[in-house]
């Protein structure tokens, strides 16, 4: 059979369980009495283990099932969360998921490594079953089928080589849902029936109840197969049942006492057994001997059997009703509780990826049809395009909705982090989550978790104090790392922010100055200093932790980001701490463009940077002599020429038209700052898919990406944060060796 | 006609695993992951058999169970529980509740099988 399917299933179930494994241990922590939260738990290593045993994964289910019955302990009150519990449970969990990962990757070695590691968790867990009676938690045995054994006897069998079974369906298998036709049928697997007599004990027609079964059977079977093998066919109505199996040349007294067990009369069932072949006429003679050697024994008559009760299945007492009702009230907590999050359905990300890529398709054709209905004139064909742009515009906020994931899952894998590194630097650390359900596209939301993660490690361990230092600065001991997200024009920010000693002006000039990165006598604003933390090969660590890496990392995060279409700042308040914001946009799939044309070439602004448009020769009369600023209403307003930037035109051209064309100045803002985009046309709104650069590309500064107008031409979209920067940075004083965001970016 | 088979778990590999041993021998099958999307799906659907966990969110096995046994329509649709060797006693709760088959896991698609072929013939 082929399980790759299933086992794709369980790869991302046991992910997805691992994960809730640890948002929920970590969450009881703090909430130790929780049961919803032990019940999860429970349930979430419960199902890892019945899920790998599908695959014969046996290092995890036996792993699991240690981890299963200590939480089985926890969620009975019989282990309280306390202690070094839920950090040896987190340590399994981290176990499981190797050992899950390592049985995926169809190692069939485990190293040394893990096995030692598998042994100390085991033997840590073992402890918390100890006072366990002994036994208990090692009851894995099947129930041995119930049908009676007659004991052997030495002397001499009966003749027939067959099985003999003697069936009596309980009155209830019918309402049971069990066929009693069926159970005879599969029996035909396990050997062949040699003799089947079909006895009825019908009761009189006015007692009779339609939905009840009176069906017996005295079966023959020509099998090689063991007792065990015969009575699991008959397992589920076992307990509904009058089951008796004798084997071939069984001795003639267990037929004796078969007869004797079964309720028919004795006669009736010695007439069966003979017609059937299964006794020899002088083999039930020797039976009836022996009757009648034992005359007057009453007693000995049919009933040593009872009749098979109404209501076999129940057995009174077994369980107390109120531990039924009080287990039924615990899952209609957790009902209410998981209510919304279960009405979901998974979509696989390859299947939304189509989906947003034929929008993408759909956008670009709706604009093409929108285009050639307006040229054409048609005013009900105009208006009924419009109707449609309309509905693709909503069936791709839609379609890109599906996308979006909410940073929370993101922001959660941190709390972990947090609480391991607060206890090996001995700091105390409050993890503060805010604007969990701002969503992103699931595209960035995968990308912005390592970068994210570097962030918070690096403020963690550069960032925030010793409780030491913190108390001698008067601050509270326990440091507040703030992780908070909202969605602002087009973008979403993150922020990260911690209350520890902030970004130390000096050690960082130190640094710098120690690794080249700046001259010495070097005049550098606060903010410029705080860029130099993402210039490759900086890292103020004295030593280098093995929390935040080797000094790797900023100029890397920096570089994630960007490729994001992403910006990173930095602000920072000695002594009372660090701001570190992230912006992104919220897809990189498609975004509301506006449409301009350049000599004969058409750019895509994103639509969410253009504040206003302007009419160039209007603002320009007033310009400064400097011909990179404008004065726009009384504020100066840097500008570029888009033509210049890409080279559309010769500049010769422009300036013998320059009478006769009318410019515009588009007017961008980013993360705070202006600048003015000097095009030749305005052609309005574009919905823009966007098509990733190839690599030939990759350095080319100034654009983002392209995408296929209506038309079917190409245009390019506009990197405006990177033109915005290197507009103002034109504008700013001449520095000696400024630190250039765009050559990181690229 | 092919019989038409219910899988009920929470674990979307357990469903899969299992529908495609069904599949594979010639059975229909129609999964949900809870008690409360099985009951739903059984709505009007001519189900043969019904292969449920215990362990589940929102309705578990035995609520599912007590739940089934008082459609009219479906009183009759034997029910396999699906239970691990550490649940013992659930196998009775079971039982009480009126599923007489059952399944230990971890098992083997074979096993599987013929636990189903005693119930129902494809």
């Amino acid at each position: 059979m082929n399980l790759d399917a299933g086992l794709q299933a369980f790869s991302e179930e046991s992910r997805e369980l691992l994960q809730s494994m640890e948002d929920t241990l970590l969450q009881l922590e703090a909430k130790p009495d929780d049961d919803d939260l032990i019940n999860g738990l429970f349930r979430a290593v419960h199902t890892v283990k019945g899920s790998a045993g599908l695959f014969g994964f046996d290092r995890v289910v036996e792993f699991a099932h240690l981890a299963e019955s200590v939480m089985g302990r926890v969620r009975d009150h019989q282990v309280a969360v306390a202690n070094d519990l839920p950090s040896l449970l987190l340590e399994s969990r981290d176990h499981l998921g190797l050992l899950i990962e390592q049985a995926l990757d169809g190692k069939p070695d485990p190293d040394e490594d893990s096995i030692r590691t598998g042994k100390a968790l085991s033997a840590r867990l073992q402890r918390h079953l100890s006072d366990r009676p002994a036994g208990e938690a090692q009851s894995r045995s099947i129930p041995a089928p119930t049908a009676p054994v007659l004991p052997a006897r030495r002397e001499a069998g009966v003749e027939n080589r067959c099985w003999h079974i003697s069936l009596r369906f309980g009155t209830e298998v019918l309402r049971n849902g069990m066929d009693p036709l069926s159970f005879i049928r599969y029996l035909n697997t396990a050997g062949e029936i040699v003799n089947l007599t079909t006895l009825e004990a019908m009761p009189d027609p006015a007692e009779m109840d339609a939905e009840s079964c009176y069906l017996g059977f005295e079966i023959d079977l020509n099998s090689a197969a063991d007792k065990e093998a015969i009575a699991s066919v008959f397992e589920f109505v076992q307990d509904d049942c009058l089951i008796h199996i004798l084997p071939p040349n069984s001795p003639i007294a267990s037929y004796g006492e078969l007869i004797e067990a079964l309720p028919e009369e004795n006669a009736r069932i010695g007439e069966i057994l003979r017609a059937g072949g299964a006794l020899t006429e002088s083999e039930f003679g020797t039976i009836l001997a022996g009757w009648e050697k034992r005359l007057g024994g009453a007693g000995g008559e049919a009933e040593s059997m009872p009749e098979p009760s109404g209501d076999a299945g129940i057995r009174p007492g077994v369980v107390e009703p109120s531990i039924v009702n009080a287990g039924a009230d615990k899952y209609k907590k957790v009902k209410e509780h998981k209510e919304e999050e279960n009405q979901v359905v998974r979509v696989s990300a390859a299947k939304l990826e189509d989906l947003v890529n034929l929008v993408g398709e759909l956008v670009i054709s709706g604009a093409n049809t929108n285009l050639l209905a307006r040229r054409s004139g048609g005013r009900r064909l105009a208006d009924a395009t419009e109707t449609l742009a309309g509905l693709v515009e909503n069936i791709r906020d839609t379609a890109l909705s599906l996308r979006m994931v909410e940073i929370g899952t993101t922001f959660n894998r941190f709390r972990r982090v947090v609480r391991e590194v607060s206890r090996e630097l001995g700091k105390e650390i409050d993890l503060v989550i805010s604007g969990g359900d701002t969503g992103l596209d699931k595209t960035v939301a995968d990308k912005i978790g390592d970068p994210l993660m570097h962030l918070v490690r690096n403020a963690l361990d550069h960032g925030i104090e010793t409780p030491a230092e913190r108390e001698s600065a008067g601050k509270p001991l326990t440091e507040t790392l703030h992780l908070n997200a909202y969605h602002d024009s087009g973008s979403i920010v993150i922020e990260i922010c911690d209350d520890g000693r902030g970004l130390v002006r000096e050690k960082i000039l130190a640094k710098a100055l120690e690794k080249q990165l700046i001259k010495e006598n070097q005049s550098l604003t606060d903010s410029e200093i705080q860029r130099l933390i993402f210039e490759p090969g900086f890292s103020t660590a004295e030593q280098a932790t093995n929390l935040s890496g080797r000094g790797v990392g900023m100029d890397v995060v920096l570089r994630n980001i960007a490729a994001l279409r992403g910006r990173i700042d930095v602000e920072s308040t000695p002594g009372e701490g660090a701001k570190i914001s992230i912006r992104l946009p919220l897809t990189l799939a498609i975004i509301d463009g506006f449409l301009v044309q350049v000599g004969k070439s058409s750019y895509v602004i994103p639509l969410d940077l253009v504040d206003e448009c302007v009419e160039f020769s209007e603002v320009a009369s007033e310009s400064y002599q400097d011909s990179q600023h404008i004065n726009l209403r009384g504020e100066i307003l840097p500008y570029i020429r888009l033509g210049e930037v890409f080279k559309c035109h010769t500049p010769g051209a422009r300036d013998s038209q320059s009478q006769k064309v009318r410019e515009n100045i588009v007017v961008t803002r980013y993360a705070g700052q202006k600048a003015g985009l000097v095009v030749d046309e305005l052609l309005g709104e574009h919905q823009t898919v966007i098509k990733p650069l190839g690599t030939i590309f990759k350095n080319v500064k100034g654009l983002s990406g392209a995408t296929i107008l209506g038309s079917g031409e190409v245009a390019m979209i506009v990197d405006v944060p990177g033109l915005v920067s290197r507009v103002s940075e034109s504008g700013c004083p001449q520095r000696t060796n400024p630190v250039n965001l765009e050559e990181v970016r690229h | 006609m092919s019989k038409t088979i219910l899988i009920v778990d929470d674990s979307a590999s357990v469903r899969t695993v299992v529908a495609t041993a069904l599949k594979g021998a010639g059975y229909s099958v129609v999964d949900a992951c809870d008690g409360r999307d099985a009951l739903s799906k059984l709505n009007g659907t001519k189900v043969h058999l019904i292969i449920s966990d215990f362990n589940m969110p929102n309705m578990d096995g035995i609520a599912f169970v007590k739940e089934v046994k008082k459609l009219p329509n479906y009183k009759f649709t034997p029910i396999c529980m699906l239970t691990t060797e550490s649940e013992q006693s659930k196998i009775q709760e079971g039982k009480d509740a009126g599923a007489k088959a059952w399944i230990v896991k971890p098992f083997q698609p074979p096993k599987l099988l013929a636990a189903v072929e005693k119930l129902v013939l494809p």
